[in-house]
């Protein structure tokens, strides 16, 4: 079976032809994975947003113009679903560390697993988890999946410069928390 | 043109400092990948989860959920209104309670919850805003005795999501008493 394009794929997709989906979801389930799981910070989100996002893609592929890659436009799609599962977390949250809906609300997590999930984290996970969204968002793209700003840029839809100064920072802020957690807090 | 330069770091010191973090991670375990089984299983559970999705049920029911919803509302509303508004038709003046009695169950669980504003002596017309209108506190009760956490996260829309973290991070030990 000759090697398609992406763009080809795409074209057999909407020919209706539905394995050539299935070949697309295989080539780049890892990556997808892998973004979402670094924005998530855990398994469970990370599969559950994997899945949206290809089911969002498959059903929006009529949307999909070809201006940008393939793959660079299903990364939108699993950043903005990573960053929403995150938002929604943090308004849940909110909610459970109020006293008063403590006590009326039933908690549905449990939540010494919620901090074993934290404690499970690598040192770094935890200091990219504690950065803004955008400097985290371009962080994850640039330092785990070293991609080009111009590339990042397209997904993020912001400028690359920018991008360059939100990872400068993002960079500073993460090395400044791990000397942090091997020496101890420093005055700067 | 040069103090751009100035705030658009050089590539070569996000290079030194990337580089700087490897070395200080070197020692740490990297987060636990997932078995090999777990990549085909991922293929057939969204493949499963698109059939669902893109079947003539699924359809079906979403299309009616996005008609069916608004034109409930609209029914429900345009009786409440007949009721709330032939009272002050005929100028009679009928007990509040009354007219609220009247009312379908859920309009009045949200009203009920604050009961203080019933009284035999106020009338239909006393009541000058859309009964609807409730005030957040009311809903919030309202929310917090019908409603699990998780329902009140996920109705909420993404631009909902973010106003709602807006308003709670400046406002938070006046939303939430006690939390941290």
């Amino acid at each position: 079976m000759e090697q398609k394009s992406d763009q080809e794929l795409v074209q057999d997709v909407r020919s209706g032809k539905r394995e050539a989906f299935t070949e697309l979801m295989r080539r780049h389930q890892e990556r997808v994975y892998w973004v979402a799981r670094r924005i998530v910070g855990n398994h469970e989100d990370a599969d559950d947003i994997a899945q949206e996002t290809f089911i969002k893609a498959y059903i929006g592929l009529g949307e999909f113009r070809g201006d940008s890659s393939f793959f660079t436009w299903l990364y939108r799609i699993a950043v903005n679903l990573s960053f929403n599962a995150v938002r929604k977390r943090q308004v849940l949250n909110y909610l459970r560390d109020s006293e008063l809906l403590r006590k009326v609300l039933p908690l549905e997590e449990d939540p010494e697993k919620l901090l074993e999930t934290r404690e499970m984290m690598s040192r770094l996970e935890k200091a990219v988890s504690l950065l803004p969204e955008k400097q985290r968002s371009v962080f994850i793209l640039r330092y785990y999946e070293e991609m080009a700003y111009d590339e990042i840029a397209q997904i993020l839809k912001t400028s690359v410069g920018g991008l360059k100064a939100n990872y400068f920072h993002a960079l500073k802020k993460v090395q400044q928390y791990l000397k942090d957690e091997t020496t101890g807090p420093t005055d700067t | 043109m040069k103090r751009r330069d100035q705030q658009i770091p050089d590539e070569r010191i996000e290079e030194e400092l990337a580089a700087e973090i490897r070395r200080m991670i070197v020692a740490d375990q990297a987060p636990p990948s997932p078995s090999p089984s777990y990549w085909p299983s991922l293929l057939v559970r969204t493949n499963q989860r698109i059939d669902e999705a893109t079947s003539p049920k699924a359809l079906t029911i979403s299309w009616a959920a996005r008609v069916a919803i608004p034109g409930v509302v609209a029914i429900l509303t345009f009786f409440i209104g007949l009721r709330y508004f032939i009272p002050m038709q005929t100028q009679d003046a009928a007990p509040l309670k009354a007219v609220v009695m009247a009312m379908p169950d859920r309009a009045v669980d949200t009203l009920l919850s604050d009961p203080s504003w019933l009284g035999t002596s106020l009338s239909a017309t006393d009541l000058g805003v859309d009964p609807f209108d409730m005030p957040k506190e009311q809903l919030a009760e309202y929310l917090i005795s019908s409603a699990s956490v998780r329902t009140v996260t996920e109705a909420f829309s993404d631009d909902q999501v973010t106003e709602v973290l807006t308003i709670l991070g400046s406002r938070s030990s006046d939303l939430f008493p006690g939390a941290r």
